[in-house]
């Protein structure tokens, strides 16, 4: 049945997509920034893992959490290096935050993607899948074997990220410090390391997914950037900061990319998520979970 | 030789300095005879008109949009498609083009009136995306990827030089004007504070408007310059890493000032055209540059030269603030 | 009250979720009166001001301005209506000079530079700023700033201005400049309501106060008798000191 093989495809698109907005929620949530370098943490994931399995020969399973750990500490290194002096009392003068914020992770996403471009090279590498090309069937669609354990294994992530920042103690201390970094402090959490600690996973989270997609997406310099595109999307639609509506966006966008690649049109496939994001910004600039006032 | 500093002034120094180093550039090409050189000069021109467009919408009004490229791309395929397929000339074309870019950019200001910071930046983005992917993906309309063939507008490479500096110089009056007077303090009121500056009286919506617009049509203009010029436009024109080069060349000239800009796009450009026979290594060497400076020195090159001239040509009454 | 007031006030609401910042509130000011507003922490004073600049529209009731309506209206237009403000969080221009700051409040309400010009350069002489008039506004100390966000509501004579907590963490001889600014401008007609927290200032400057706890007024009128209230003792100090 054509719908329901869309719907699940559309799914497990959206759970990929929910890795990578799950984290630009996150550090949404603790700095109020966009990171507009996320797309390569995403990158620095597939090449890890690619080049981990091909280069190094890997085996698969253990080239993932290698590349969780590659994209984790480019996190953890930006965040350092770029993100500190924007709480650093930084703020007043000059650049505002959010200025700052976008143009230093804009050009941190050219550096990298040239990095990268310049001494690895331009061409890409296909990843390695995780299992055999056998095709499986889920009810009635069929899936590839790489495809489906890799949509287990993101549905894990994602289900083990929300409970982690719901019920841990880092998880708590996330939510503090994303309410109000003041109090947070004075209750004795260093926000400058919950900031490193999200930093580290956003950047896991995404590297993951570029390695979990290694195999479709060819790593190349600039792979991260569609990925990161709809991510953008996703949690403005899913309200910027809330880890649960960035999941529930990501499978909606999902479904609606792989229901509109059918029945609208396959080419603008891409542009759906943003013609809604700007509709949505249009009727209810606050976006979808805003609240009714002028600020002041 | 010393003299008490107040805005105005330090706007009219700035805005002739600025012109001094156009008129460097009107020079050169008595020294600088190779045509593929004056042609590099050429397109850092049109690099220069988008950084002042780009530095209007953010360094002054605080509009941090990511689509500056993409008005220059609309601007390039108004003259193109007039061109294609109604065999107009840039007489027709340029003018059309600066009009569609002032309404298109009518358009994006009105979607993102209300919103700030990240949102306006996403949605820019957005908005630059869409109109790129429309435009490469209307293949039977635009021809798509493999882009148009663009008559070009002057027989002699000296020529164009000489027009696209005139035109920069002319904008750059045009924006110096807008500045000095009481909309530039509405722009940067807006800038610096939009709920006080509303508070105050300051029309936001109707500035915010303009700055689009006008932003846009000089962007606009750009486009259909460089298109006559390259005798060539394609999508790559839109792509969201040719604005990040505007951005770069703004924030390493000295965002918010009025030179700043020029200086940006002539040495990042010039710079990256030298580097290219280097080895490519020009987008590297700029990103970073671009992260030192918003780090380190906001106001950009242009702001270091003049800290230095301050220092040592005017009094300072303003250093030192009193305490209470 | 025979007249139409030149600021009526008649139930307006206002509520977050389900908490009423404003439940009702009616009050009234005249032509030229100072009046001090005051109550605890979250009685709904600055909510009122909100309203009445625009920055936040009412649930219910509404607001008049000599007879027109103003509630709803947007900051921007109940400026040009003569309605200004200043901010709890003081607000000025930072990267703009302290001329320009007051320039710019010129400019936006109708005077030419050239007409702005004078005009602020005497507001400035008269809150002894005007030697910083060429620093960034965004470099002065909290005193200095506070004065600069206050005299820019000046460029133009006001109908009504609302002072959002003016004496809050200043200097007692910035606090004197500002209280004798509005001292003049008072004496000249101008009218004025003040939120504040300083008793000893409101006692000083506001003949009438009115008194605000959880969204209602609670007490209004000469101010001596307001604060010897018992209803706004008990609201400031709870009910056992009542």
């Amino acid at each position: 049945m054509l719908i329901l093989d869309l719907l699940i495809n559309g799914l497990i698109i959206g759970v990929f997509y929910a890795l990578m907005a799950m984290g630009l929620s996150l550090i949404f949530g603790i700095l109020k920034i966009v990171n507009f370098a996320h797309g390569e943490f995403y990158m620095v994931g597939a090449y890890a893992y690619t080049l981990a399995a091909v280069m190094l020969k890997v085996p698969p399973w253990l080239a993932l959490p290698l590349a969780f750990f590659a994209g984790a500490i480019v996190g953890l290194v930006v965040e350092r290096l770029l993100i500190r002096p924007l709480y650093a009392g930084y703020t007043s003068w000059g650049l505002k935050r959010d200025e700052y914020a976008v143009i230093v992770t804009f050009a941190l996403s050219i550096l990298l993607i040239n990095l990268v471009d310049k001494f690895v090279g331009p061409y890409g590498i296909r990843g390695p899948p995780l299992v055999g090309n056998a095709r499986v069937h889920v009810g009635p669609a069929i899936v590839s074997g790489h495809r489906l354990v890799a949509s287990l294994v993101a549905i894990a992530l994602v289900a083990g990220t929300m409970l982690l920042v719901r019920y841990s103690h880092w998880g708590r201390q996330i939510q503090a410090v994303a309410q109000n970094r003041l109090g947070a402090s004075l209750a004795g959490t260093d926000p400058a390391r919950v900031s490193g600690i999200v930093f580290a996973l956003a950047g896991g989270l995404a590297a993951v997914a570029g390695a979990l997609l290694a195999n479709v997406f060819n790593p190349t310099p600039d792979v991260g950037l569609f990925p990161a595109t709809k991510a953008y999307v996703i949690i403005v639609l899913g309200g910027m900061g809330s880890i649960a509506g960035a999941v529930v966006a990501s499978l909606l966008l999902g479904v609606l990319e792989s229901f509109g690649s059918v029945y609208i049109s396959y080419e603008y496939r891409d542009t759906f998520g943003l013609i809604i994001l700007m509709i949505v910004l249009l009727i209810r600039p606050q976006g979808l979970l805003g609240e009714h006032s002028r600020e002041v | 030789m010393r003299r008490i500093v107040d805005t105005r002034g330090r706007m009219r120094t700035d805005f002739l300095a600025s012109l001094a180093v156009l008129a460097i550039v009107a020079f050169l090409p008595a020294v600088m005879t190779s045509d593929y050189w004056r042609g590099v000069i050429v397109v850092s021109m049109y690099f220069a008109l988008l950084a002042i467009s780009w530095n209007l919408l953010a360094g002054y009004t605080g509009q941090f949009s990511l689509a500056p490229a993409t008005f220059a791309m609309i601007g390039g395929y108004t003259t193109g498609l007039l061109a294609y397929h109604f065999g107009a000339t840039a007489v027709l074309g340029i003018p059309a083009a600066i009009v569609v870019g002032g309404v298109i950019g009518l358009l994006l200001a009105a979607i993102v009136m209300r919103l700030r910071g990240p949102y306006l930046a996403l949605t820019t983005l957005s908005f630059a995306e869409i109109i790129r992917v429309v435009i490469a993906n209307s293949i039977d309309f635009t021809r798509g990827d493999l882009g148009l063939n663009v008559p070009s507008l002057f027989e002699r490479r000296l020529t164009s030089y000489y027009v696209m500096l005139a035109v920069v110089a002319g904008i750059q009056a045009g924006v110096y004007w807008l500045l000095r007077g009481p909309g530039g303090l509405y722009l940067r009121a807006i800038r610096d504070d939009e709920v006080a500056a509303a508070g105050r009286g300051v029309d936001t919506v109707r500035w915010k408007t303009y700055a689009f617009a006008l932003s846009a049509a000089i962007g606009g203009l750009a486009g259909a310059l460089y298109a006559h010029f390259a005798q060539f436009v394609s999508p790559e024109l839109g792509l969201v890493s040719q604005a990040g080069l505007v951005i770069s060349m703004v924030v390493i000239g000295g965002l918010g000032s009025l030179g700043g800009p020029i200086v940006g796009a002539v040495l990042v450009y010039v710079t990256s055209e030298l580097l290219r026979e280097v080895g490519g290594y020009q987008l590297i060497v700029f990103a970073i540059l671009v992260i030192l400076f918003a780090r380190f020195f906001r106001d950009g090159l242009w702001g270091l030269l003049r800290s230095g001239y301050e220092r040592r040509f005017v009094t300072s009454d303003v250093r030192t603030v009193t305490a209470e | 009250m025979t007249a139409v007031s030149y600021l009526a006030v008649e139930q307006l609401t206002v509520a977050f979720g389900g908490v009423r910042a404003l439940d009702g509130v009616n009050l009234a000011v005249a032509s030229g009166e100072l009046v001090g507003l005051v109550g605890p922490n979250g009685s709904g004073k600055t909510t009122l001001v909100n309203v009445l600049s625009g920055y936040l529209r009412p649930d219910a009731g509404e607001a008049r301005l000599e007879g027109r309506r103003i509630d709803g209206l947007d900051p921007t237009t109940l400026a040009h209506l003569g309605v200004l403000r200043t901010f709890q969080l003081t607000r000025v221009f930072p990267r703009m000079s302290v001329l320009e700051n007051l320039l710019v409040a010129g400019c936006a309400l109708g005077l030419t530079p050239g007409a702005a010009e004078p005009r602020a350069l005497q507001l400035l002489e008269e809150i002894s700023l005007l030697r910083l008039q060429n620093t960034d506004a965004g470099r002065l100390s909290g005193g200095q700033a506070k004065l600069l966000e206050f005299a820019a509501c000046f460029m133009m004579s006001p109908r009504i201005t609302l002072l959002d907590e003016p004496f809050a963490a200043i200097h007692p001889t910035m606090k004197e400049v500002m209280a004798r600014f509005i001292r003049r401008r008072h004496a000249a007609g101008q009218t004025f309501l003040l939120i504040s927290h300083d008793m000893p200032v409101v006692i000083e400057l506001c003949p009438r106060t009115i008194c605000l706890n959880a969204g209602g007024v609670i007490a209004d009128g000469e101010t001596r008798q307001v604060f010897s209230n018992p209803h706004v003792i008990e609201a400031y100090l709870g009910e056992a000191a009542a």
